[in-house]
């Protein structure tokens, strides 16, 4: 049951068919909002959350275009990079039932720890996930009960390899 | 100490408020990312303490934003684009206080 697992310096991801063929589908998904052109801020939110203004002042539109001409592109190219290495490992390290074993160096980790992030993060916009969406009082009825399902479902995910990052990092 | 003019020569592009106002770096609180994962955000970020990180995550997530770091324009625009690239939702704006 154990996701994710440190062996020294990687971590070790253990994933069945099911979940393999999930996030790939997600993250086929984030690949193609990321590849999609210049963000129009306004008409598309999960670009929006993806890329945020950093002036909310309006009288520094200035420093604002300023700043989103300098970082935005490698913004963009560091997001599509981590889902492209994401996906490449979901897609390459499969046994014949469709599970997949894959041992993470300390790079490999920060993509999965990026692309994990950014895939909940598209999902939780695309079904309008508030704080009162209680992974333990689904609707069955609610027509966003799957998306939400596999949402609680990522958002467990993440946070067990959280979990284990966690632990690496200094208590002080 | 010395006495003697010194002629200081201001950036034509900064104003004066620019040089003389920190900035501070806003973290808002979104329904989606984890606890756990802002901790370990604002650690390795940062390079704050656990216990500083977790302070600085219950702020944004009770209060609904923090400050979470300050200083020039320069450092808070590096501040909120790796805060961007780890998918926070981050701001930055002038301390008026």
């Amino acid at each position: 049951m154990t996701k994710f697992s440190r062996d020294g310096n990687f971590v070790v991801v253990r994933l069945e068919a099911g979940e393999v063929n999930a996030l790939t589908d997600l993250a086929g998904q984030l690949s193609a909002v990321l590849t999609g052109g210049v963000p129009d801020h306004g008409d598309d939110p999960i670009r929006d959350r993806l890329f945020p203004r950093a002036y909310l002042d309006p009288t520094e539109d200035r420093a604002e275009s300023d700043f989103q001409s300098v970082v935005h592109d490698d913004l963009v190219r560091a997001k599509a990079d981590a889902v492209a290495a994401f996906l490449a490992d979901l897609g390459a390290k499969t046994d014949a039932r469709g599970r997949m074993k894959v041992r993470l160096d300390a790079a490999g980790v920060e993509q999965w720890v990026a692309a994990l992030n950014d895939v909940r993060l598209a999902l939780g916009v695309a079904l309008g996930v508030t704080e009162d969406d209680d992974p333990d009082l689904g609707d069955p009825e609610d027509p966003r009960a799957t998306g939400l399902a596999l949402y609680h479902w990522l958002t467990w995910l993440q946070g067990t390899l959280i979990e284990v990052l966690l632990d690496a990092l200094p208590e002080e | 100490m010395s006495t003697a003019p010194v002629t200081i020569e201001a950036p034509v592009s900064e104003t004066a408020t620019d040089l003389d106002t920190p900035w501070l770096v806003i973290v808002w609180n979104d329904p989606v990312n984890l606890m756990s994962y802002v901790v370990m955000v604002f650690q390795k970020v940062f390079g704050y303490s656990r216990e500083k990180a977790t302070k600085l995550m219950l702020e944004v997530h009770h209060d609904g934003k923090s400050v979470v770091a300050h200083g020039t324009r320069e450092k808070a625009e590096g501040d909120v684009s790796r805060l961007h690239a780890n998918g926070l939702w981050a701001t930055m704006e002038r301390d008026r206080a």
